[in-house]
């Protein structure tokens, strides 16, 4: 049991307070209700290219110096961004707790001053070698593209991928800079998590100097697209790609109720039960039986009109392609028959790997601003550990049934192709 | 707060004291080492066998062989097939797995604490008995031999593997990829993965790791109970073949035709890690590449836009692994890069870093120490490793004073003794037609262009 407090501030922002003094290190973690999703046309990628920029710097903080000072104290540093929210965190020894909020209290309120058409050009290309590194130049890499764009369709706001094409990359200006702060970096459209080594008084006393002072904003304009969606694609919607990839893939997805709903939890169980450990089915029927050199599947754990299921399955050389694919999908279609004996093995493993996950308090701080943001309620954290648990078989097969036909499927298929 | 009172950086509060967590040596009665830590915090539990039988231990031309040793522990044991084993430990939640570099194999399961004495005899099989079933064995080999074809198509490990072969280039065991090639894969059978058990695990040579909640004479009794009884001979693995140093620079270009970017690798043969002044080394390589601060990724990324990050490291094996910048940029400033990694990496040599640098350097590797001791499984691993390099007992206990105390006189002197700008080998894997021509007039020495063959 984390133990959790929670408070709001007079300008809307959001503090989570998780103290545990086993370690004397804390983590500080910031979500932000922006990514992806919130892109306007002709500006995919542009979330992401904003996150670099909020490490460049702001009214008090020099040039890459969020990095410096937090490096220089021993801590560490990153953030991410992703399709509903962007996130940014420190973890660092705790008597240095102060500093983290600090710089992160300078750029949410008083990043603009900071932001130059020099510095967003360095990032741009920053971004671009990013972008090559892990799609352009990756075997397999543009999967996700791939994926995305044929199970949402144009007008949803998950149908572009969070790295954005070249293109829009190429268009991002200094303007998008200021009216993207304006729009969505404000206290009211955000969530701070101080985990770990602290008082809670002490600590929210901190977070109230730091960022109390930083004015609300109106509420963010509504995510662009139409996020309303049927968890069915009608047919089963297919892409083959020959590419200089090593092995043949296939890339299986389904639409499914989205992560803020009771109807995500038997999906996550039928999961584990397909493609998580090596008494799961997909590793039982395909990889023991030497059908896949590896196959797995995971949820993502999406909120804006659904989430979806992927399913991943890689050959041998010799393997044909329609043989990978007809294994992956047999298994998804007789997921309506999964067992009392399997779903229970799927739970106790998730029950204790969700626990291990915990010991690191950055994945801990990560999730209690995850449920304040998406549920309002971080203590949910402490829920979810049974929540699994209090799935039926017969809640499992029928969300299987439901949604991991063909008629509810995009498939994207790699065939090595020889050297161009 | 606003306005002036936000300039200046806040001072930090009070200290608050860290120990690394204490550790009970015990030995069983066949003599086999066993580290208990009994560790606060949440109910698990990580239980590790360390298996002083890596990579290093495989006879020439045999790569990969301890690699596929360490996969077939998980293909069933003379008891219970691969399934019945899966179906034992995920049935208690447990995650499991075996992994095997070059110094050691370790064995390892999580689990709840309470279910350890259902998991103990379940590891123990797997290390002690196992099968090597000849089709379960056959899919292990099968797996090996399509990673390794990943690996000829994924430009990082493209990079790392022929930086390997060329700068180890006149022999030593480390020229080759830790999982081996096709063809020494591909002759590798199950009686020569049993051969390798039977030779290189053994009680003596081995030693049982268990941190989490669980108090120290639990864990003890439990594993005399099911490790005790171990006893098997086995020889010490050798020291791993020493590779002459290469005395002259040369640069490469693996060609792969098409790409957009060049995944490039700029090192050299490096140390050991039983060197004598490993705390100064890494200190200096934090501040050549080690960190986002590095000087590196400030002059490569933020600087001039070339990259979206770039690392220098050192891997210190029980023989010299290698010291390595590795990055990847486009196709356009390849030689630019390149031109700029070498520079940097004449200048620390050259001039040493600043006080002030390793003063940050010291101060973040200190800093993070901790943060990267919170589960049972990073405490186990770092157990491991003392166990692997024959690490004195208060080697964690001491860390953080010892990487204080390093100066920029001994970071600067780990420099000059252990990077060698003169004999750097270049590696780029990228569009040999586009990267290529870059590269002259660069002093990397002779540039030859490799073909990777399918």
């Amino acid at each position: 049991m984390i133990t959790v407090q929670e408070h709001v501030l007079d300008n809307g922002l959001r503090v989570v307070l998780a103290p545990d003094a086993t370690t004397p290190v804390v983590g500080v973690n910031l979500w932000y209700r922006v990514g992806s999703r919130n892109e306007a046309p002709g500006r995919t990628g542009f979330a992401h290219i904003f996150e670099h920029m909020m490490f460049q710097g702001s009214a008090n903080v020099p040039r890459n110096g969020h990095f410096h000072h937090i490096e220089r104290v021993g801590g560490t540093a990153n953030a991410t961004t992703w399709f509903d929210r962007t996130n940014y965190y420190e973890t660092l020894p705790s008597h240095h707790l102060d500093l983290a909020l600090w710089l992160e209290s300078d750029r949410m309120g008083w990043m603009l001053p900071a932001m130059t058409a020099e510095k967003l050009e360095n990032q741009r290309q920053v971004v671009m070698n990013e972008r090559r590194e892990r799609y352009d130049n990756q075997p397999y890499g543009d999967w996700d593209e791939r994926i995305q764009s044929l199970l949402f369709p144009a007008s949803h706001p998950y149908h572009h991928t969070v790295i954005g094409s070249m293109e829009d990359i190429a268009a991002a200006t200094l303007d998008d800079i200021h009216a993207f702060f304006a729009a969505y970096y404000l206290p009211n459209n955000a969530v701070i998590t101080v985990c770990g080594d602290c008082d809670p008084g002490h600590a929210l006393d901190r977070v109230e100097r730091y960022f109390g002072a930083i004015p609300p904003g109106p509420d963010p304009p509504p995510v662009p697209g139409t996020a309303r969606i049927p968890f069915t694609t009608g047919e089963t919607l297919r892409g083959d790609v020959h590419a200089a990839v090593p092995l043949p893939r296939v890339y299986a997805a389904a639409r499914v109720p989205p992560f803020t709903t009771d109807a995500f939890y038997p999906g996550e169980v039928v999961s584990h039960c397909l493609g998580t450990g090596r008494s799961s089915r997909l590793y039982d029927r395909l990889v023991r039986q030497r059908a896949a050199k590896s196959a797995t599947c995971h949820l993502v754990p999406l909120t804006t009109g659904a989430a979806f299921f992927l399913a991943v399955a890689t050959g041998f050389p010799d393997t044909p392609i329609d043989r990978l694919e007809g294994a992956l999908v047999e298994a998804l279609d007789a997921a309506g028959d999964l067992t009392g004996d399997e779903i229970e093995r799927a739970v106790v493993g998730a029950e204790t790997r969700n626990l291990r996950a915990l010991q690191r308090l950055e994945w801990r701080a990560d999730l209690l601003s995850m449920y304040a943001t998406h549920f309002g309620d971080a203590r949910r954290l402490n829920d979810d550990l049974r929540r699994l648990r209090s799935v039926t078989v017969e809640q499992v097969r029928e969300w299987a049934r439901g949604y991991l036909h063909g008629g509810n499927r995009a498939v994207v298929r790699y065939l090595p192709a020889g050297p161009p | 707060m606003r306005g002036d009172d936000r300039r200046a950086a806040p001072p930090p509060g009070p200290i608050r004291p860290y120990e690394f967590p204490a550790v009970a040596e015990e030995r069983l009665s066949n003599g086999m080492a066993v580290r208990l830590v009994s560790a606060i915090g949440l109910p698990v539990v990580t239980a590790m066998v360390v298996l002083r039988a890596g990579e290093t231990a495989a006879p020439v031309g045999r790569g990969g062989l301890a690699v596929l040793a360490g996969d077939g522990l998980e293909g069933g044991t003379t008891r219970l097939s691969s399934r019945e084993l899966a179906m034992a430990l995920e049935g208690i939640g447990a995650s499991y797995g075996a992994m095997t570099g070059w110094d050691s194999t370790t064995v390892a399961v999580s689990c709840l604490a309470e279910h350890l004495p259902e998991a103990m005899p379940l590891v123990a099989g797997m290390v002690r008995s196992p099968a090597f079933e000849e089709a379960e064995f056959d899919r292990c080999r099968a797996q090996r031999l399509a990673a390794a074809a990943q690996r000829r198509m994924d430009p990082a490990s493209l990079a790392a593997d022929w930086h390997a072969r060329l700068a180890y280039a006149d022999g030593g065991t480390y020229a080759r990829p830790l999982g081996g090639t096709e063809s020494s894969i591909g002759s590798t059978e199950a009686g020569d993965a049993r051969g390798f058990v039977e030779a290189r695990y053994g009680p003596l040579e081995a030693a049982l790791v268990i941190v989490g909640d669980l108090d120290s004479g639990e864990a003890l009794t439990l594993a005399e109970a099911h490790w005790g009884d171990w006893h098997r001979e086995v020889n010490p693995v050798p020291e791993p073949e020493a590779a002459p140093r290469l005395r002259s620079r040369s640069a490469h270009v693996v060609h792969r035709p098409g790409s957009v970017q060049s995944r490039i690798r700029v090192g050299h043969m490096g140390v050991s890690r039983g060197v004598g002044d490993y705390f100064p080394l890494i200190v200096l390589n934090l501040v050549l590449g080690g960190t986002f601060s590095s000087r590196l990724n400030l002059g490569l990324r933020e600087r001039h836009g070339f990259t979206y990050g770039v690392r220098s490291s050192f891997a210190p094996r029980r023989g010299p692994g290698p010291f390595a910048v590795s990055t990847a940029v486009a196709n356009d400033v390849t030689g630019a890069a390149v031109k700029e990694i070498v520079r940097e990496i004449e200048a620390v040599v050259e001039a040493g870093p600043a006080g002030e640098e390793v003063e940050s350097a010291t101060s973040y590797m200190a800093g993070v120490f901790p943060l990267r001791l919170q589960t049972t499984g990073q405490i186990a691993s770092r157990i491991a490793r003392m166990i692997v390099f024959g690490l004195p007992e208060d080697h964690y206990r001491g860390y953080r004073d010892r990487v204080r105390e390093v100066t920029a006189a001994e970071a600067a002197e780990a420099a000059r003794r252990h990077i060698r700008p003169d004999e750097l080998c270049t590696v780029i894997v990228g569009d040999a037609d586009a990267v290529a021509p870059q590269l002259e007039g660069l002093g990397l020495g002779p540039v030859t262009v490799h073909e990777e063959k399918a």
